[in-house]
């Protein structure tokens, strides 16, 4: 277990390392020097305002994401839950759309774009609730009914968008999910926030275990469910917000990690949630680098300078082939 | 762990239901402490909901339960199950998780929600593995296993729960004779080893006439019938509470009750037997 967890950390530093190299106008040696400590004006601005920040954002983000999944996958005990089918993100943006719109919010007040996302995130949470009931039986149907709450939030959204569209340039990438663009001030509020609530959702290991267990299992060894899954609840709900208004809606990580994690970290939370977060870095700051690679060469090919590929598509586009994966072989037997 | 730490129940007048479906309609039973208890009756009967009641899993419209003289109103949810174990009929699959660790999740009501993060040999879960005979398997997946084998590791669980008092809801339920009496033998040694009070709601008659010191029936919410096996199993039994006719058999060598149904009795006929 241990070894998995080294691995994984080296193919986190691998990844981290291609995103500082990965973007244009830099060679390889240039960033070398720069964390030498020295190189050119202008290239230590870029690696160390722009680049490492918005790694480190990728980072956290993406940690954030898969942490919320496997709460989310564990509380209702549903492979199929994730922060997008359940309303949870689509909430989110919603939120921080709607707060940046009415000018609670912006690039001045980050704070309120988390708590607006937040706010959102809680929303959709409620409104999947009510719509599948507390207990959530049919893992299928209550997948239904998050598809059913994320579109309606999605149209809100748009709605939002196309009343108010003068201020909300740079929210449209939250929409699909972006680290363009991210950061220190991303990061000094992304950090706090997302360490906050995943020591919380740490102490929270053992409860969520027994609600994977199901419910009457659960009441049998001594937890009160209800209350379990409420907390569990809210911690998904804040570090999604969290990663939300850093990076947007960025497609499927929450979903599907959690299924990579149990698959290399087994079904004990206690080695599986800090595999996911680690998993979940893994995935985004990868996928970013990967993103930032292809638009070097689709700028190259097309000569097109100023296009770029957000990492959402990249994540999205990943996610749904493996959904269909998990789909096919989601468990259904009860003994 | 002497018969002396054993602790008996009190259910004391206790109605349970839905305004338009009562369940229970003022059930009274004393069970002892160290007994072994079969509860009997038609599917429907409330014997389930009993058995949650008993657990603290449901709260009593009237009436209280009182589990070694506390009333389990007045304890937590955690409190309870250090107390009470309950063996649910059955349960869903957990994909992914080993026998060793679902056994191990028996010990919440002990060790609590920090308490389950710390690693650390538990030996009450090594007691619990051995037990039932699970240890030489403790490492394979819980989902990889036959429904014999499982029924087993989810009595480990409950036996990780370190209780004075277990409480199964059908443990033989989809297992075949092999596994069934496999079961129940393990039951009744450790209730003998270390005193456990013991109810079990059984279907099967045979096996509450074989192994319960005390058969208690219920009908449509109410105790109809309570005593040990020689006294309670005959063939008015067989017809008020199982709505079957049969003979009453003994058994040659250990002098059990051995029941021979014949077919299943319907309204009428049910009246007939009796006037």
């Amino acid at each position: 277990m241990n070894r998995r967890f080294v691995g994984l950390a080296a193919l986190a530093v691998v990844c981290a390392g291609v995103e500082l190299v990965a973007g244009r106008g830099m060679s390889p040696s240039a960033v070398w020097d720069v964390l030498g400590g020295g190189g050119e004006v202008t290239e230590r601005h870029i690696l160390l305002q722009l680049r490492l920040p918005r790694m480190l954002v990728a980072l956290g983000a993406g940690a954030s994401l898969a942490v919320a999944g496997l709460v989310l996958q564990s509380a209702l005990r549903n492979p199929l839950a994730g922060p997008e089918v359940t309303g949870v993100t689509p909430g989110a943006v919603l939120g921080a759309v709607t707060a940046t719109a009415l000018g609670l919010a912006g690039w001045d007040s980050p704070l309120a774009v988390v708590l607006a996302a937040c706010t959102g995130g809680c929303v959709g949470a409620l409104l999947l609730w009510l719509l599948a009931g507390r207990t959530g039986a049919d893992p299928a149907q209550t997948a239904v009914h998050g598809v059913l709450v994320s579109a309606v939030l999605g149209g809100l959204t748009a709605m939002v968008l196309l009343v108010e569209p003068g201020e909300l340039g740079s929210v449209v990438q939250w929409l699909v999910g972006t680290t363009e663009g991210r950061v220190w001030e991303h990061w000094h509020l992304l950090w706090p926030w997302a360490l906050l609530w995943g020591t919380a959702v740490w102490l929270l290991a053992g409860p969520l275990t027994l609600l994977r267990c199901g419910d009457d299992i659960a009441l049998a060894a001594g937890l009160s469910a209800g209350r379990a899954r409420t907390l569990a609840l809210l911690c998904a709900v804040a570090l999604t917000a969290g990663a939300v208004a850093a990076v947007g809606a960025l497609g499927f990580v929450g979903l599907l990690v959690p299924h990579l994690a149990l698959a290399v970290f087994g079904a004990d939370l206690r080695t599986s949630l800090p595999g996911a977060a680690l998993l979940g870095a893994v995935v985004v700051c990868g996928a970013d680098a990967v993103a930032q690679l292809s638009s070097r060469i689709l700028a190259e090919t097309l000569d097109a300078g100023r296009l770029t590929v957000p990492v959402g598509a990249l994540t999205a586009c990943l996610g749904a082939a493996l959904l269909l994966v998990v789909v096919r072989r989601s468990p259904s037997h009860t003994f | 762990m002497s018969l002396t730490q054993s602790i008996g129940i009190h259910v004391e007048g206790v109605h349970f239901g839905y305004p338009a479906r009562p369940v229970l309609r003022g059930v009274d039973l004393t069970v002892r402490p160290g007994e072994l208890t079969a509860l009997i009756g038609l599917n429907g009967c409330g014997k389930s909901t009993l058995l949650r009641l008993a657990a603290g899993l449901l709260r009593p419209n009237r009436g209280r339960v009182l589990l070694g003289g506390e009333d389990l109103a007045r304890l937590s949810r955690r409190a309870t199950a250090a107390r009470v174990a309950l063996l649910h009929q059955s349960a869903p699959a957990v994909p992914g998780m080993t026998v060793r660790h679902l056994v191990r999740q028996g010990r919440y009501a002990a060790r609590g929600p920090l308490g389950m993060l710390r690693e650390g040999d538990d030996p009450v879960v090594h007691r619990a593995l051995r037990d039932v005979g699970v240890e030489h398997w403790a490492d394979r997946d819980v989902d990889a296993l036959s429904g014999g084998e499982r029924q087993r590791v989810r009595l480990a669980m409950a036996l990780a729960q370190d209780t004075r008092v277990l409480l199964l809801d059908e443990p033989t339920t989809y297992l075949d004779l092999h596994h069934q009496l496999d079961v129940l033998r393990t039951v009744v040694r450790l209730r003998e080893e270390r005193g456990l009070t013991v109810v079990m709601v059984l279907h099967d008659l045979a096996h509450a006439a074989r192994f319960a010191e005390r058969i208690v029936a219920l009908r449509e919410g109410l105790v109809v019938a309570d005593g040990a096996p020689k006294e309670v199993v005959t063939p008015g039994l067989l017809a008020d509470v199982l709505k079957v006719a049969g003979r009453v058999g003994t058994d040659p060598e250990g002098g059990w009750p051995v029941c021979y149904p014949d077919h299943p009795l319907h309204a009428l006929e049910n009246e007939n037997q009796f006037h």
